[in-house]
Protein backbone atom coordinates (compact mmCIF):
# COMPACT_ATOMS: atom_id res chain seq x y z
CA UNK A 1 0.00 0.00 0.00
CA UNK A 2 1.29 3.51 -0.71
CA UNK A 3 2.29 5.75 2.19
CA UNK A 4 2.47 9.50 2.70
CA UNK A 5 5.92 11.04 2.49
CA UNK A 6 6.93 13.52 5.21
CA UNK A 7 7.55 17.03 3.93
CA UNK A 8 10.93 17.16 5.68
CA UNK A 9 12.26 14.34 3.51
CA UNK A 10 11.12 16.11 0.36
CA UNK A 11 12.64 19.43 1.36
CA UNK A 12 15.92 17.75 2.29
CA UNK A 13 15.95 16.16 -1.17
CA UNK A 14 15.39 19.59 -2.75
CA UNK A 15 18.24 21.08 -0.76
CA UNK A 16 20.63 18.29 -1.68
CA UNK A 17 19.79 18.75 -5.35
CA UNK A 18 20.37 22.49 -5.18
CA UNK A 19 23.60 22.11 -3.21
CA UNK A 20 24.89 19.63 -5.77
CA UNK A 21 23.88 21.96 -8.60
CA UNK A 22 25.59 24.95 -7.01
CA UNK A 23 28.70 22.98 -6.17
CA UNK A 24 31.10 23.81 -3.41
CA UNK A 25 32.34 27.32 -3.00
CA UNK A 26 30.62 30.57 -2.49
CA UNK A 27 27.38 30.83 -0.59
CA UNK A 28 24.25 31.38 -2.64
CA UNK A 29 21.07 33.14 -1.62
CA UNK A 30 18.71 31.60 -2.26
CA UNK A 31 20.09 28.09 -2.49
CA UNK A 32 17.42 27.29 -5.07
CA UNK A 33 13.96 28.17 -6.33
CA UNK A 34 10.65 26.39 -5.95
CA UNK A 35 8.04 27.59 -8.42
CA UNK A 36 4.60 26.65 -7.26
CA UNK A 37 0.96 26.77 -8.11
CA UNK A 38 -0.38 25.59 -4.78
CA UNK A 39 -1.37 21.93 -4.74
CA UNK A 40 -3.59 20.57 -1.99
CA UNK A 41 -1.83 17.22 -2.25
CA UNK A 42 1.56 18.78 -1.40
CA UNK A 43 0.32 21.40 1.05
CA UNK A 44 2.45 20.13 3.94
CA UNK A 45 5.55 20.70 1.78
CA UNK A 46 4.40 24.20 0.87
CA UNK A 47 3.74 24.96 4.54
CA UNK A 48 7.22 23.76 5.50
CA UNK A 49 8.75 25.76 2.64
CA UNK A 50 7.19 28.90 4.11
CA UNK A 51 9.52 28.49 7.07
CA UNK A 52 12.54 27.55 4.97
CA UNK A 53 14.75 30.62 4.55
CA UNK A 54 17.33 29.09 2.21
CA UNK A 55 14.86 28.34 -0.57
CA UNK A 56 12.77 30.95 -2.34
CA UNK A 57 9.24 30.04 -3.31
CA UNK A 58 7.53 31.93 -6.13
CA UNK A 59 3.79 31.38 -6.18
CA UNK A 60 2.35 31.72 -9.67
CA UNK A 61 -1.15 32.45 -10.88
CA UNK A 62 -1.07 29.60 -13.39
CA UNK A 63 1.08 26.67 -14.41
CA UNK A 64 1.78 28.51 -17.68
CA UNK A 65 3.42 31.22 -15.59
CA UNK A 66 5.29 28.60 -13.57
CA UNK A 67 6.84 27.04 -16.65
CA UNK A 68 7.94 30.38 -18.09
CA UNK A 69 9.36 31.61 -14.77
CA UNK A 70 11.30 28.36 -14.42
CA UNK A 71 12.69 28.77 -17.95
CA UNK A 72 13.81 32.33 -17.23
CA UNK A 73 15.58 31.23 -14.06
CA UNK A 74 17.25 28.35 -15.91
CA UNK A 75 18.61 30.78 -18.47
CA UNK A 76 20.36 32.66 -15.69
CA UNK A 77 21.91 29.48 -14.31
CA UNK A 78 19.60 29.14 -11.31
CA UNK A 79 18.39 25.73 -10.04
CA UNK A 80 14.60 25.32 -10.07
CA UNK A 81 11.90 22.82 -9.14
CA UNK A 82 8.26 23.24 -10.21
CA UNK A 83 5.46 21.98 -7.94
CA UNK A 84 2.01 21.63 -9.49
CA UNK A 85 -1.07 19.44 -9.45
CA UNK A 86 -2.31 17.06 -12.15
CA UNK A 87 -5.00 19.58 -13.13
CA UNK A 88 -2.22 22.12 -13.71
CA UNK A 89 -0.41 19.64 -15.91
CA UNK A 90 -3.51 19.41 -18.09
CA UNK A 91 -3.88 23.19 -18.08
CA UNK A 92 -0.35 23.87 -19.26
CA UNK A 93 0.46 21.23 -21.85
CA UNK A 94 1.09 23.75 -24.64
CA UNK A 95 3.54 25.68 -22.50
CA UNK A 96 5.35 22.51 -21.44
CA UNK A 97 5.58 21.52 -25.10
CA UNK A 98 6.78 24.93 -26.19
CA UNK A 99 9.24 25.65 -23.40
CA UNK A 100 10.52 22.42 -21.94
CA UNK A 101 10.21 20.10 -24.95
CA UNK A 102 10.79 22.25 -28.03
CA UNK A 103 12.84 24.79 -26.10
CA UNK A 104 14.96 22.06 -24.52
CA UNK A 105 14.66 23.66 -21.09
CA UNK A 106 15.22 21.10 -18.34
CA UNK A 107 12.30 21.42 -15.97
CA UNK A 108 11.68 18.99 -13.13
CA UNK A 109 8.10 18.74 -11.90
CA UNK A 110 6.57 17.44 -8.69
CA UNK A 111 2.95 16.68 -9.67
CA UNK A 112 0.35 15.93 -7.03
CA UNK A 113 -2.24 13.25 -7.78
CA UNK A 114 -5.05 14.84 -5.77
CA UNK A 115 -7.94 12.44 -5.03
CA UNK A 116 -5.90 9.35 -5.85
CA UNK A 117 -7.40 6.45 -3.87
CA UNK A 118 -4.96 4.75 -1.50
CA UNK A 119 -6.10 1.27 -2.50
CA UNK A 120 -6.05 1.81 -6.25
CA UNK A 121 -3.51 2.11 -8.97
CA UNK A 122 -4.04 5.52 -10.62
CA UNK A 123 -5.10 3.85 -13.86
CA UNK A 124 -8.05 2.34 -11.98
CA UNK A 125 -9.06 5.55 -10.22
CA UNK A 126 -12.64 6.68 -10.51
CA UNK A 127 -11.34 10.22 -11.04
CA UNK A 128 -10.36 11.09 -14.60
CA UNK A 129 -7.85 13.67 -13.37
CA UNK A 130 -6.01 10.88 -11.57
CA UNK A 131 -6.30 8.35 -14.42
CA UNK A 132 -5.04 10.57 -17.22
CA UNK A 133 -1.88 12.10 -15.70
CA UNK A 134 0.54 9.24 -16.37
CA UNK A 135 -0.87 8.44 -19.84
CA UNK A 136 -0.58 12.14 -20.76
CA UNK A 137 3.07 12.20 -19.70
CA UNK A 138 3.59 9.05 -21.80
CA UNK A 139 2.01 10.70 -24.85
CA UNK A 140 4.49 13.56 -24.51
CA UNK A 141 7.39 11.18 -23.88
CA UNK A 142 8.07 12.79 -20.51
CA UNK A 143 9.94 10.47 -18.14
CA UNK A 144 8.06 10.03 -14.89
CA UNK A 145 7.86 7.93 -11.75
CA UNK A 146 5.44 7.76 -8.85
CA UNK A 147 6.50 8.43 -5.27
CA UNK A 148 4.57 5.88 -3.21
CA UNK A 149 6.35 6.17 0.13
CA UNK A 150 9.41 7.47 1.97
CA UNK A 151 11.69 4.98 0.22
CA UNK A 152 10.82 6.63 -3.09
CA UNK A 153 12.19 10.06 -2.14
CA UNK A 154 15.31 9.03 -4.06
CA UNK A 155 13.23 9.45 -7.23
CA UNK A 156 13.37 13.22 -6.74
CA UNK A 157 17.11 13.64 -7.42
CA UNK A 158 16.99 10.86 -10.01
CA UNK A 159 14.32 12.57 -12.12
CA UNK A 160 15.79 16.01 -11.56
CA UNK A 161 19.01 14.65 -13.08
CA UNK A 162 17.04 13.10 -15.92
CA UNK A 163 15.58 16.49 -16.81
CA UNK A 164 19.11 17.96 -16.93
CA UNK A 165 20.58 15.08 -18.92
CA UNK A 166 17.86 15.08 -21.57
CA UNK A 167 17.39 18.87 -21.54
CA UNK A 168 13.64 18.56 -21.22
CA UNK A 169 10.87 17.80 -18.76
CA UNK A 170 10.85 14.99 -16.21
CA UNK A 171 8.38 14.43 -13.40
CA UNK A 172 7.76 12.72 -10.09
CA UNK A 173 4.10 12.14 -9.33
CA UNK A 174 3.15 12.40 -5.68
CA UNK A 175 1.00 9.33 -5.04
CA UNK A 176 -0.52 10.26 -1.70
CA UNK A 177 -0.93 13.55 0.10
CA UNK A 178 2.35 14.50 1.75
CA UNK A 179 2.60 14.45 5.56
CA UNK B 1 -0.03 56.14 -32.64
CA UNK B 2 3.62 55.18 -32.44
CA UNK B 3 5.26 52.81 -34.91
CA UNK B 4 6.53 49.72 -33.07
CA UNK B 5 9.77 49.85 -35.06
CA UNK B 6 10.45 53.40 -33.88
CA UNK B 7 9.92 52.37 -30.27
CA UNK B 8 12.27 49.42 -30.66
CA UNK B 9 14.96 51.64 -32.19
CA UNK B 10 14.87 53.86 -29.10
CA UNK B 11 15.11 50.85 -26.81
CA UNK B 12 17.94 49.27 -28.80
CA UNK B 13 19.94 52.46 -28.36
CA UNK B 14 19.23 52.73 -24.63
CA UNK B 15 19.12 49.13 -23.35
CA UNK B 16 22.78 48.69 -22.39
CA UNK B 17 23.23 45.14 -21.10
CA UNK B 18 19.54 44.49 -20.59
CA UNK B 19 18.07 41.13 -21.52
CA UNK B 20 15.13 41.65 -23.88
CA UNK B 21 12.11 39.40 -24.37
CA UNK B 22 10.22 40.20 -27.58
CA UNK B 23 7.05 38.39 -28.57
CA UNK B 24 4.87 38.16 -31.69
CA UNK B 25 5.12 41.25 -33.93
CA UNK B 26 8.03 42.85 -32.09
CA UNK B 27 10.13 39.78 -32.89
CA UNK B 28 11.07 40.34 -36.56
CA UNK B 29 12.00 44.01 -36.13
CA UNK B 30 13.96 43.32 -32.93
CA UNK B 31 16.00 40.58 -34.62
CA UNK B 32 17.14 43.15 -37.16
CA UNK B 33 17.79 45.92 -34.66
CA UNK B 34 19.52 43.82 -31.99
CA UNK B 35 20.94 40.61 -33.45
CA UNK B 36 22.67 39.57 -30.24
CA UNK B 37 22.64 36.80 -27.66
CA UNK B 38 20.92 38.80 -24.95
CA UNK B 39 17.43 38.48 -26.35
CA UNK B 40 15.05 35.55 -26.13
CA UNK B 41 11.79 35.60 -28.04
CA UNK B 42 8.64 34.10 -26.63
CA UNK B 43 8.00 31.76 -29.53
CA UNK B 44 5.63 28.79 -29.41
CA UNK B 45 3.94 29.62 -26.12
CA UNK B 46 2.05 32.85 -26.78
CA UNK B 47 1.34 34.73 -23.57
CA UNK B 48 4.47 33.63 -21.75
CA UNK B 49 6.72 36.65 -22.36
CA UNK B 50 5.99 38.42 -19.09
CA UNK B 51 6.53 35.32 -16.92
CA UNK B 52 9.67 34.44 -18.87
CA UNK B 53 10.91 37.95 -18.17
CA UNK B 54 10.09 37.52 -14.50
CA UNK B 55 12.25 34.40 -14.26
CA UNK B 56 15.12 36.18 -15.98
CA UNK B 57 14.77 39.20 -13.72
CA UNK B 58 14.78 37.10 -10.55
CA UNK B 59 17.79 35.11 -11.67
CA UNK B 60 19.81 38.09 -12.91
CA UNK B 61 19.01 40.81 -10.37
CA UNK B 62 21.92 42.99 -11.47
CA UNK B 63 20.63 43.31 -15.01
CA UNK B 64 17.58 45.07 -16.38
CA UNK B 65 15.09 42.79 -18.11
CA UNK B 66 12.75 44.35 -20.67
CA UNK B 67 9.67 42.50 -21.91
CA UNK B 68 8.10 43.61 -25.20
CA UNK B 69 4.62 42.21 -24.64
CA UNK B 70 1.53 42.43 -26.81
CA UNK B 71 -2.02 43.09 -25.71
CA UNK B 72 -3.36 39.87 -27.23
CA UNK B 73 -0.42 38.00 -25.74
CA UNK B 74 -0.82 39.38 -22.24
CA UNK B 75 -4.53 38.58 -22.29
CA UNK B 76 -3.57 34.91 -22.62
CA UNK B 77 -1.72 34.99 -19.27
CA UNK B 78 -3.22 38.00 -17.57
CA UNK B 79 -2.62 36.42 -14.17
CA UNK B 80 1.10 37.00 -14.77
CA UNK B 81 0.51 40.60 -13.66
CA UNK B 82 -0.21 39.33 -10.15
CA UNK B 83 2.59 36.76 -10.34
CA UNK B 84 5.03 39.55 -11.21
CA UNK B 85 3.68 41.94 -8.60
CA UNK B 86 3.94 39.22 -5.95
CA UNK B 87 7.55 38.41 -6.81
CA UNK B 88 8.33 42.15 -7.05
CA UNK B 89 11.45 42.10 -9.26
CA UNK B 90 13.13 45.50 -8.99
CA UNK B 91 14.78 45.13 -12.40
CA UNK B 92 11.80 44.28 -14.62
CA UNK B 93 10.38 46.69 -17.20
CA UNK B 94 7.23 45.41 -18.85
CA UNK B 95 6.46 47.27 -22.08
CA UNK B 96 3.00 46.55 -23.42
CA UNK B 97 2.66 47.25 -27.15
CA UNK B 98 -1.03 47.93 -27.47
CA UNK B 99 -2.55 47.88 -30.94
CA UNK B 100 -5.97 46.45 -30.07
CA UNK B 101 -5.77 43.55 -32.52
CA UNK B 102 -4.28 40.12 -33.09
CA UNK B 103 -2.06 41.38 -35.88
CA UNK B 104 -0.39 38.07 -36.71
CA UNK B 105 -3.60 36.14 -37.28
CA UNK B 106 -5.27 38.80 -39.45
CA UNK B 107 -5.93 41.76 -37.17
CA UNK B 108 -9.05 40.51 -35.44
CA UNK B 109 -9.94 42.84 -32.56
CA UNK B 110 -8.74 41.69 -29.13
CA UNK B 111 -11.44 41.20 -26.46
CA UNK B 112 -12.28 44.69 -25.28
CA UNK B 113 -10.11 46.21 -28.01
CA UNK B 114 -8.60 49.58 -27.23
CA UNK B 115 -10.85 49.94 -24.19
CA UNK B 116 -8.78 47.60 -22.05
CA UNK B 117 -6.40 49.56 -19.80
CA UNK B 118 -3.42 47.32 -19.08
CA UNK B 119 -1.57 50.00 -17.16
CA UNK B 120 -4.49 50.29 -14.76
CA UNK B 121 -4.60 46.50 -14.43
CA UNK B 122 -0.88 46.34 -13.67
CA UNK B 123 -1.19 49.09 -11.09
CA UNK B 124 -4.12 47.35 -9.46
CA UNK B 125 -2.16 44.08 -9.44
CA UNK B 126 0.63 45.76 -7.50
CA UNK B 127 3.27 46.97 -9.99
CA UNK B 128 5.46 49.64 -8.47
CA UNK B 129 4.72 52.11 -11.25
CA UNK B 130 2.74 52.22 -14.48
CA UNK B 131 2.08 54.71 -17.25
CA UNK B 132 0.56 55.05 -20.68
CA UNK B 133 2.59 56.60 -23.50
CA UNK B 134 1.13 57.72 -26.82
CA UNK B 135 3.91 59.69 -28.52
CA UNK B 136 7.54 59.10 -29.34
CA UNK B 137 8.52 62.40 -27.76
CA UNK B 138 6.96 61.35 -24.49
CA UNK B 139 8.63 57.95 -24.71
CA UNK B 140 12.03 59.58 -25.32
CA UNK B 141 11.59 61.65 -22.18
CA UNK B 142 10.49 58.74 -20.01
CA UNK B 143 12.71 55.98 -21.36
CA UNK B 144 15.73 56.53 -19.08
CA UNK B 145 13.53 56.21 -16.01
CA UNK B 146 11.65 53.26 -17.45
CA UNK B 147 14.95 51.43 -17.84
CA UNK B 148 16.45 52.36 -14.50
CA UNK B 149 13.74 53.00 -11.90
CA UNK B 150 12.82 50.32 -9.44
CA UNK B 151 10.34 47.84 -10.84
CA UNK B 152 8.21 46.15 -11.64
CA UNK B 153 7.29 48.87 -14.12
CA UNK B 154 4.63 48.69 -16.80
CA UNK B 155 4.44 51.15 -19.69
CA UNK B 156 1.45 50.77 -21.95
CA UNK B 157 2.55 51.95 -25.39
CA UNK B 158 -0.16 52.99 -27.82
CA UNK B 159 0.99 51.73 -31.20
CA UNK B 160 -0.07 51.15 -34.75
CA UNK B 161 0.72 47.93 -36.57
CA UNK B 162 4.25 46.67 -37.11
CA UNK B 163 5.54 46.36 -40.67
CA UNK B 164 6.12 42.62 -40.25
CA UNK B 165 4.65 39.72 -38.37
CA UNK B 166 6.23 36.36 -37.58
CA UNK B 167 4.10 34.92 -40.41
CA UNK B 168 5.54 37.07 -43.18
CA UNK B 169 9.12 37.25 -41.94
CA UNK B 170 12.03 34.84 -42.23
CA UNK B 171 12.33 32.60 -39.19
CA UNK B 172 14.72 33.73 -36.49
CA UNK B 173 17.07 31.67 -34.36
CA UNK B 174 15.13 28.67 -32.97
CA UNK B 175 13.90 29.17 -29.41
CA UNK B 176 16.05 26.40 -27.97
CA UNK B 177 19.15 28.01 -29.46
CA UNK B 178 18.17 31.41 -28.06
CA UNK B 179 17.78 29.78 -24.64
CA UNK B 180 21.25 28.25 -24.90
CA UNK B 181 22.75 31.54 -26.10
CA UNK B 182 21.27 33.62 -23.29
CA UNK B 183 22.23 31.03 -20.67
CA UNK B 184 25.79 30.94 -21.93
CA UNK B 185 26.09 34.71 -22.01
CA UNK B 186 24.40 35.46 -18.68
CA UNK B 187 26.08 32.60 -16.80
CA UNK B 188 29.48 33.60 -18.18
CA UNK B 189 28.93 37.15 -16.99
CA UNK B 190 28.21 35.80 -13.49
Amino acid sequence: MPESVPSSLIIDAFKEIFQAERGAGKRHEPLGWVISVPDTHQKSVLAALDKERSLRVITCSTEDDANAVAAGLYMTGEPVIVMIQHAGLYASVNTIRGISMDGKVPIFYMIGLLSREKDKDPKDSRHSMVRFAEPLLDVFGIPHARMEGPDDVKLIPEYYRKSRERKGPAAVLVGLETA
Amino acid sequence: MMKPEEILKLIAAARGTAICVPTMTTGPAWRTLAPDDLSVGCVGFMGGASALGLGLALGAPDRRVIVFDGDGSLLMQLGSLATIAGAAPRNLTHLLFKNGVYHTSGSQETPGGQGVDFAAMAKAAGYRSTCTISTLDDLKKRLPALLSDEGPIMAQLMTGLADSTPMNSPPGTPFHQQVANVRAKVSAAG
